[in-house]
């Protein structure tokens, strides 16, 4: 597998480039002459080529005759008044006139992609992998790019690791520090917000939004309420014990107000 | 060619899954477990050798320099496929464009000049093998 990178920062390869344009066009990179040349003009005819060595003085050939400069195409010769006369591009030629993705057969994947909204965080797309993963990876050093910049040496192979090797992976017992446990780390998975806000507006909204403390205060005295309830009870059973309306202390009582009197 | 990528793809997963098993032992470790443990590092370097044995098959397949980037800095390589047929249609858009209108200024062109100079035009026309001149 390799990896390429689209952009060409280097301004080295657009140098590079840059030669190999001049080495393939640089019989045509010559300026193109005045547009008078190409026999348009209103002013100046085209001037005539230079006379044949063996002819006579001011036999010019007819204008029509006109021989291809070395930069023009082979077809240009024979244009009549034009020169610099190149062969049209085909129609089979695949430009950017034509859609390209439908030409590639790419509309799935347009749709796919482009369609609906795709999840910005790198665990929507991988949600099996443990740790978390949508930290940048600068973070803790373990970047990809790194990985590139920096190839681990690796020998010829991977060799199965030997019983004397394996002794080595001894470890103390006991559970790790809080700070290494980072396989047990996962990324908080969002709930439904649709579902939460359902069974909010089940709930029944009081019409008089109350403060927490207020909030508190009711549960306190709701939790108080049972313990004061039974107190309460129990005073009042003291109290009528001791109440003249009671039948027991009514007789004891009366027979000792009657034996004090 | 998905088959490939499928055999990777398989290799990765159960190399994942024993890099999370071995986290597991080790995250608490009894002495119990030290056979589990050794068990496991021996599946990581045969699972080693599996991906590395993969790579024979994808040595013709090119990765965009661009897409780790979208991985090391946490989003979505999706995203990355996303832009690039954004971008794709975009410049498809703007090239037909141009060259629509270049077709325009041609036809508008060879009018004109047809208008001045109609026996050249038609000189020309008869090389490039046009009969009428285009619309």
């Amino acid at each position: 597998m390799k990896i390429t990178s689209a952009r060409h920062p280097d301004s080295a390869w657009v140098e590079g480039k840059m030669e190999n344009f001049t080495a393939l066009f640089g019989a045509q990179a010559d300026p193109p002459p005045p547009p008078t040349a190409l026999g348009f003009g209103p002013g100046k005819p085209p001037p005539p080529p230079p006379p044949p060595p063996g002819g006579g003085a001011g036999t010019a050939p007819p204008p029509t005759v006109v021989t291809a400069p070395p930069g023009a195409d082979k077809s240009a010769a024979g244009c009549g008044p034009f020169y610099l006369m190149r062969e049209l591009p085909g129609s089979t030629e695949l430009t950017g006139s034509t859609n390209l993705i439908t030409h590639y057969n790419l509309e799935h994947d347009y749709n796919k992609f482009c369609g609906k909204k795709v999840k910005e965080k790198l665990s929507n797309f991988l949600p099996d992998l443990p740790g978390m993963i949508d930290l940048p990876g600068s973070h803790d050093n373990s970047s990809l790019r790194s990985l590139i910049e920096k190839p681990p040496i690796l020998g010829g192979s991977f060799n199965p690791i030997t019983g004397t090797m394996l002794a080595g992976f001894r470890l103390h017992t006991g559970p790790l520090p809080e700070q290494c446990r980072l396989m047990h780390i996962q990324p908080p998975k969002k709930k439904n917000k649709h579902k939460h806000k359902q069974s909010r507006t089940q709930d029944p909204v009081p019409p008089e939004t109350p403060s927490d403390s207020d909030h508190k205060k009711k549960k306190k005295k709701k939790e108080e309420d049972p313990e004061r309830k039974r107190k309460k009870k129990e005073k009042k059973k003291k109290k009528n014990r001791h109440s003249p309306d009671h039948p027991s202390m009514g007789s004891s009582q009366a027979s000792s107000s009657s034996s004090l009197r | 060619m998905a088959e490939k990528f499928d055999h990777l793809e398989e290799h990765l997963e159960k190399f994942v899954e024993n890099i999370r098993q071995l986290g597991i032992i080790v995250s608490d470790f009894q002495p119990s477990s030290q056979a589990g443990l050794n068990q496991k590092l021996n599946f990581i370097v045969t699972g080693l050798q599996d991906i590395d044995k993969c790579r024979q098959q994808l040595h013709d397949i090119t990765v965009p320099l661009e897409v780790f980037e979208y991985i090391d800095q946490g989003r979505n390589p999706q995203l990355y496929t996303k832009e690039c047929l954004e971008r794709a249609l975009a410049k498809n858009e703007q090239v037909k464009g141009k060259i629509d209108t270049m077709k325009k200024f041609k036809s508008l062109l060879i009018q004109e000049l047809s208008k001045v100079f109609p026996e050249d035009m038609a000189k020309y026309r008869s090389i490039r093998g046009e009969d009428h001149p285009p619309s």
